[in-house]
C-alpha cells in the first residue's frame, strides 16, 4: 500500500469502493433499502389507510385489483396495513438500537473512566442484563407500566446495551494503555474531547458491527411481543401484531399470515447477512 | 543562582498489586525517594535499567502521576493535581515525548492535523494561524507539508518521532520530558533523532528530562546527569565528570559496558546476582547483593546521596567524602 | 480453587438480590403496590391491611428489607384472578412447561451438536454451506412464525397434527419441533465456531503431524477443548427450561408457565408476574453456576488455579 500515491491509498481504504461484494449481501442491501423506503413513504404509497375497513370484501383472496395482498378479518387492507407495520417496526427497532448503542457506550466510557467502584457496578450490571432473559425482564416491566410506544421505545432500547458497553470499556482501557488516549490526555484535553474526538472513532467499526448483530433481534423481540399483543397496541399495527391477529384465521386466509411473517423473515436475514460481511471486513477478531 | 525550573523534593511512589481478587497484595515501591533540580535550558539525563522507577519519576516530574509522599515545584510553583483544569493548562508550558510514536499517535488522524491539536486544545489563535503554526511546527522537525497529510502508519518510526516532536512543540513549551523517546528506533535514525533535539533545544531554550537506559545517547545530549537504581538516585553530576570518571559501583559498571571514544579499554565490570525487581527490594542498600564492594553496613543501612563535589553527588557507603571518591580501599578500613 | 467457587456463589447471589431489587423497583416506581396486588376494586379494609401486613408505611429502606424477607419466606403474593398463592400456580405449570422444554433441549443438543461439528470438519464444502444456512435460516425466523408455519402446513393442510391445547401426547410435537429448530440452529452455529477456533489451534496440528489418526484427533483433542464453550450456551439453554417456551406455549395455546405469564402481564396479575420473574431468575443464577463449576473440573488451566478469579 505504500507504494501507491496519496489520493490512491485514501480512496482504496473507503469501504464502498471494495471490488467485491457478494451478491447476497447486494440483494441484502437493496431489501433494507426498499424497506425503508417503504418506511419513509407508508403515508403515500399505501392505498388505503391503516384501518380502513371493506366490509363486503372481508378475507379476500390476494391478487385482486383492489387488494393486492388481500384483506383480514375486518376487511382491511393487507397491503396497507403491511406498510405501515414496517414502518412502526423499523421505527421501534432503529431507536431502540440508537438508544441501547448511546447508553451502552456511555456506560462503558464511564466504567472504563473512573474504573473502581463505577466499573465493578457497570459490569454487574451487565453481566445481570446478560444472564437473564430479556423476554421475561421485558414482560414484567410491561406488565408494570402497561404498553405505550415510547415506553416500549425505551424498553426495547434497554436490550443489547451490555455489548456496547462491554465493547466500549474495553477498548476506551486498551486506548489508553496503548498509549494514544494517555499522549492526548497529556497534551491537555479533556476527558470528554479524548473521548469523542478519538476513542469513539476508534471503536465505531466494532460497534456498528454490533448494531447490525442488535438490530435483528430487537425486531424479532417485538415482534414476539407484539405477537403476544403486549407490545404495539390497536389502533398501531406492527408485523408481529398483524401475525398475531392472522392466528385465528389461519385455515381460512393465510395470507394475512404470511405477509408480515415473510417481511419478518427477509429484513431479519438481510440484516444479519449484511452484518456478517461488515463484521468479516472489519474486525475479524469479533466472534 | 536563579531558582531552578523544576525541582523534584524526595517524591516517593508505591503501586500495590494484588493477584486476582483474592490474592495477596504486595506493595511495589517504584521510586523511593528521588530529589533533584533541573535548570532553566538545561538537560538533565536520567539513566538506568528497566525497573530502576525511570519512567515513573519522569511521569510524576510532568504531574501525570502524583507522588505518594515529596513534591514536585514547577517554575516555583507547586504542581496542580493531575486532571484538573489547572493541570491542563499548564500542559501548554510542558509536554511528554514517548518511546512508541506509533501508539502516542492517533491512527486515524492525519498529522498534520494531530501536530496541531495542542493549538486547538489551548484555543491558540485562529484556523489561519494555527495552519501557519502548524507548517512550521513541521518544519522544523524536518517533515514536508505533504508528509504532514499522510496518516502515522504511511510514515517511518523516524518521522513518527519527528512528528510527536512537533505536537510537542505547538505550544511552545518551556519544558520536555523525554521518556526512551529513540529506543524504538533504528541506530541510524537514533542520531538523526537526537541530533534534532539538540539543535531544537538550542534554538528555543528548552529545559529537558532525559530518560534513557542507553547511555551513549545520553552523554549526547545532557549536561548533568542522574543515575537511578531501584527508585533512588545512586550518582548525580556533570556528564561529562560523571562518565569519565564515575564513582557508584553500578555506574561504574554502566560506564564499563558502554564503549566510548578515546577512553582506555579497561576491565569490563561484570554485575553478579539478579537484576533489580523492586516488587522485592533487598535490605540496606539496594545494590548490595551485586556488588563486589559489599559489606556488613551494607545490608543493613541504604546510602544517602551526599555532596563529593560542587555539583556532584554519590550514595555509597565506601564515598571518602576527604577524597571525594569512592574507593575500595575505604571497605577494608571498614570491615 | 476454593476462591475460584467463592466468588462464582458470591457473584450468583448478587444477581438474584439484584433481580428481587428489579422487581421491588419497578413494583413501586408503577404505583400503590397495594392497590396493583389487591386489584383496584378490593374494599378499603382490604387494601389498609394488606398495607399494614406488608409495611407500605414505612420507611422505604424498611419496605426494601421486608420484601427480601418475605421473598426468602417464599410469601409471594395471590394471584388476582383466583386468590390462591401465585407460587401454586406457577408450580403447577412446570411440568407442563418441562414437557415441551426437556425433549426440546435433547433434540437442539441433537441435531445441533453434530451439525456444528459435521459443518467445521468439512469447513467451506457443501456439508458446511448446507448446515450454515439452514442454521441462518433457523434463528432469523422467529419462533411464532415458525410454529405457525408448521400448524400451517401439518394441521391445516394436511391435517395429521393437531394444532393446540394439550390433550395427547400429539399435541407436543410440533411445539417441541418449534422449540427445538431454533436452538439447534443457534447451536449448530456455535459448535462449529468453538471447533473451527480449536482445528486452527497448533496443537491439533502438532498431534495430526505426529501421525495421530485424524479420527482420534478430533476425538481426542479438538472435541474436548471445543465442549468447554459450548457448555456455556448449553448452560444458558437450560437456564431457560422454564422461561423459554413463553411464545411457542402462546402459539400453540399449551397451558405451561409461559402461556401463564403472558396471561398474567395482559391482566396486570402481579404477584404471578413476579413470581415467574423470581423463578426464572433462580433458575438462570443455578444453571449459570453449575455451568462455572463443570468449567471449574472442565478447563484443567483453572483446576490448577492458574487463574484466580482475575477479570
Amino acid at each position: 500500500m505504500a507504494d501507491l500515491s496519496l489520493p490512491q491509498q485514501r480512496a482504496a481504504r473507503r469501504r464502498l469502493s471494495l471490488p467485491k461484494i457478494p451478491t447476497a449481501v447486494v440483494v441484502a442491501v437493496v431489501w433494507i433499502l426498499a424497506i425503508l423506503v417503504v418506511a419513509l413513504l407508508a403515508d403515500q404509497i399505501a392505498p388505503y389507510s391503516l384501518t380502513r375497513m371493506d366490509l363486503k370484501n372481508r378475507l379476500s383472496m390476494p391478487g385482486n385489483a383492489a387488494h393486492w395482498l388481500g384483506t383480514d378479518e375486518l376487511g382491511r387492507d393487507v397491503l396497507s396495513r403491511l406498510l405501515f407495520s414496517i414502518r412502526i417496526s423499523l421505527l421501534i427497532a432503529f431507536g431502540a438500537t440508537a438508544i441501547s448503542a448511546v447508553l451502552g457506550t456511555l456506560l462503558g466510557f464511564l466504567a472504563a473512566h473512573f474504573r473502581g467502584l463505577i466499573e465493578q457496578i457497570v459490569l454487574m450490571l451487565a453481566d445481570f442484563q446478560a444472564s437473564m432473559p430479556f423476554l421475561i425482564l421485558a414482560l414484567a416491566v410491561l406488565a408494570f407500566f402497561g404498553s405505550s410506544l415510547q415506553l416500549l421505545v425505551c424498553l426495547m432500547g434497554l436490550y443489547g446495551w451490555e455489548r456496547y458497553a462491554r465493547i466500549a470499556r474495553g477498548l476506551a482501557i486498551s486506548a489508553a494503555a496503548q498509549g494514544y488516549a494517555g499522549a492526548i490526555r497529556q497534551l491537555g484535553a479533556t476527558p470528554s474531547r479524548i473521548y469523542f474526538r478519538h476513542i469513539l472513532p476508534n471503536i465505531a467499526s466494532t460497534l456498528i458491527v454490533s448494531m447490525t448483530l442488535v438490530f435483528p433481534e430487537v425486531i424479532l423481540l417485538e415482534s414476539g411481543l407484539s405477537f403476544l399483543g403486549l407490545g404495539v397496541q390497536p389502533p398501531m399495527t406492527s408485523l408481529g401484531n398483524m401475525v398475531g391477529y392472522a392466528r385465528e384465521y389461519l385455515g381460512r386466509a393465510p395470507w394475512i399470515m404470511l405477509a408480515p411473517a415473510t417481511t419478518i423473515v427477509l429484513t431479519t436475514l438481510a440484516v444479519s447477512i449484511i452484518g456478517d460481511w461488515l463484521r468479516d471486513k472489519l474486525d475479524p477478531t469479533l466472534k | 543562582m536563579t531558582a531552578p525550573l523544576v525541582k523534584v523534593d524526595a517524591i516517593v511512589r508505591s503501586y500495590r498489586m494484588r493477584s486476582g481478587m483474592f490474592g495477596r497484595v504486595t506493595d511495589l515501591r517504584a521510586v523511593d525517594g528521588v530529589s533533584f533540580d533541573i535548570r532553566r535550558g538545561e538537560t538533565l539525563g536520567l539513566v538506568g535499567e528497566s525497573g530502576s522507577g525511570k519512567s515513573t519519576t519522569g511521569r510524576m516530574v510532568l504531574g501525570l502521576e502524583a507522588p505518594d509522599s515529596g513534591s514536585v515545584a514547577f517554575d516555583q510553583a507547586a504542581m496542580p493535581t493531575t486532571g484538573s483544569a489547572a493541570w491542563r493548562s499548564q500542559r501548554a508550558r510542558m509536554q511528554m515525548i514517548f518511546q512508541d510514536p506509533l501508539s502516542a499517535l492517533d491512527r486515524r488522524w492525519p498529522i498534520a492535523r494531530q501536530v496541531r491539536e495542542p493549538l486547538d486544545i489551548h484555543a491558540i489563535g485562529d484556523a489561519a494561524s494555527r495552519a501557519v503554526r502548524t507548517d512550521e511546527l513541521l518544519r522544523s522537525v524536518g517533515l514536508s507539508h505533504d508528509q504532514g497529510l499522510r496518516y502515522p502508519h504511511e510514515l517511518s518510526g523516524g518521522q513518527r518521532q519527528r512528528a510527536v516532536i512537533a505536537r510537542a512543540l505547538a505550544t511552545r513549551p518551556d519544558f520536555l520530558v523525554c521518556d526512551e523517546p529513540v529506543s524504538a528506533l533504528d541506530v541510524s535514525i537514533q542520531a538523526q533523532v537526537i541530533n534534532l533535539l539538540v539543535d531544537l533545544q538550542a534554538e528555543l531554550g528548552l529545559t529537558m528530562l532525559f530518560i534513557s537506559h542507553d547511555l551513549r545517547v545520553v552523554r549526547q545530549i545532557s549536561r548533568r546527569v542522574a543515575v537511578m537504581y531501584l527508585g533512588r538516585i545512586v550518582e548525580l553530576g556533570d556528564a561529562d565528570h560523571l562518565f569519565a570518571a564515575p564513582q557508584h559501583p553500578y555506574t561504574r559498571a554502566l560506564v564499563s559496558a558502554s564503549p566510548a571514544p578515546g577512553r582506555r579499554s579497561t576491565e569490563r565490570i561484570v554485575l553478579t546476582g539478579d537484576p533489580p525487581n523492586p516488587a522485592a527490594r533487598p535490605a540496606g542498600c539496594a545494590f548490595h547483593p551485586r556488588c563486589s564492594h559489599a559489606f556488613a553496613r551494607c545490608r543493613l543501612e541504604s546510602p544517602t546521596l551526599v555532596e563529593i563535589a560542587p555539583d556532584r553527588s554519590v550514595a555509597c557507603h565506601l564515598t571518602d567524602t576527604d577524597t571525594g571518591t569512592v574507593s575500595a580501599a575505604a571497605s577494608e578500613a571498614a570491615a | 480453587m476454593l476462591r475460584f467457587f467463592a466468588v462464582r456463589i458470591v457473584r450468583a447471589m448478587l444477581t438474584i438480590a439484584l433481580v428481587v431489587t428489579f422487581a421491588f423497583v419497578v413494583l413501586r416506581l408503577s404505583g400503590d403496590p397495594a392497590l396493583i396486588i389487591m386489584g383496584p376494586e378490593a374494599p378499603p379494609e382490604v387494601i389498609a391491611a394488606f398495607r399494614k401486613a406488608w409495611g407500605l408505611d414505612d420507611p422505604i429502606w424498611m419496605q426494601y428489607l421486608d420484601y427480601f424477607g418475605a421473598i426468602a419466606r417464599g410469601e409471594l403474593g395471590r394471584s388476582m384472578r383466583d386468590g390462591r398463592p401465585a407460587i401454586q400456580l406457577v408450580a403447577e405449570r412446570i411440568p407442563a412447561t418441562l414437557a415441551l422444554t426437556i425433549p426440546a433441549l435433547l433434540l437442539k443438543l441433537g441435531i445441533g451438536i453434530p451439525a456444528g461439528i459435521l459443518a467445521a470438519l468439512h469447513r467451506g464444502s457443501v456439508i458446511d454451506r448446507a448446515v450454515m444456512a439452514a442454521a441462518v435460516a433457523g434463528f432469523t425466523v422467529p419462533s411464532f412464525v415458525l410454529g405457525l408455519v408448521l400448524v400451517l402446513v401439518f394441521a391445516v393442510q394436511l391435517g395429521w397434527l393437531p394444532s393446540g391445547g394439550q390433550d395427547s401426547w400429539r399435541h407436543a410435537i410440533l411445539p417441541i419441533i418449534t422449540l427445538g429448530i431454533g436452538g439447534a440452529a443457534v447451536l449448530a452455529r456455535f459448535t462449529r465456531s468453538a471447533m473451527l477456533e480449536v482445528l486452527g489451534q497448533p496443537y491439533v496440528r502438532t498431534a495430526s503431524a505426529k501421525g495421530v489418526a485424524w479420527r482420534a484427533v478430533v476425538a481426542r483433542h479438538a472435541l474436548p477443548n471445543a465442549a468447554i464453550p459450548t457448555v456455556t450456551i448449553i448452560g444458558f439453554m437450560v437456564g431457560t427450561l422454564i422461561a423459554g417456551a413463553v411464545v411457542v406455549e402462546s402459539v400453540f395455546s399449551w397451558p405451561g408457565v409461559g402461556r401463564l405469564l403472558v396471561v398474567a402481564v395482559a391482566n396486570r396479575d402481579l404477584a404471578v408476574v413476579q413470581c415467574v420473574l423470581l423463578l426464572v431468575a433462580a433458575t438462570m443464577v443455578a444453571s449459570n453456576l453449575a455451568v462455572d463449576f463443570l468449567y471449574g473440573f472442565l478447563d484443567p488451566r483453572l483446576r490448577t488455579g492458574a487463574q484466580a478469579g482475575a477479570h
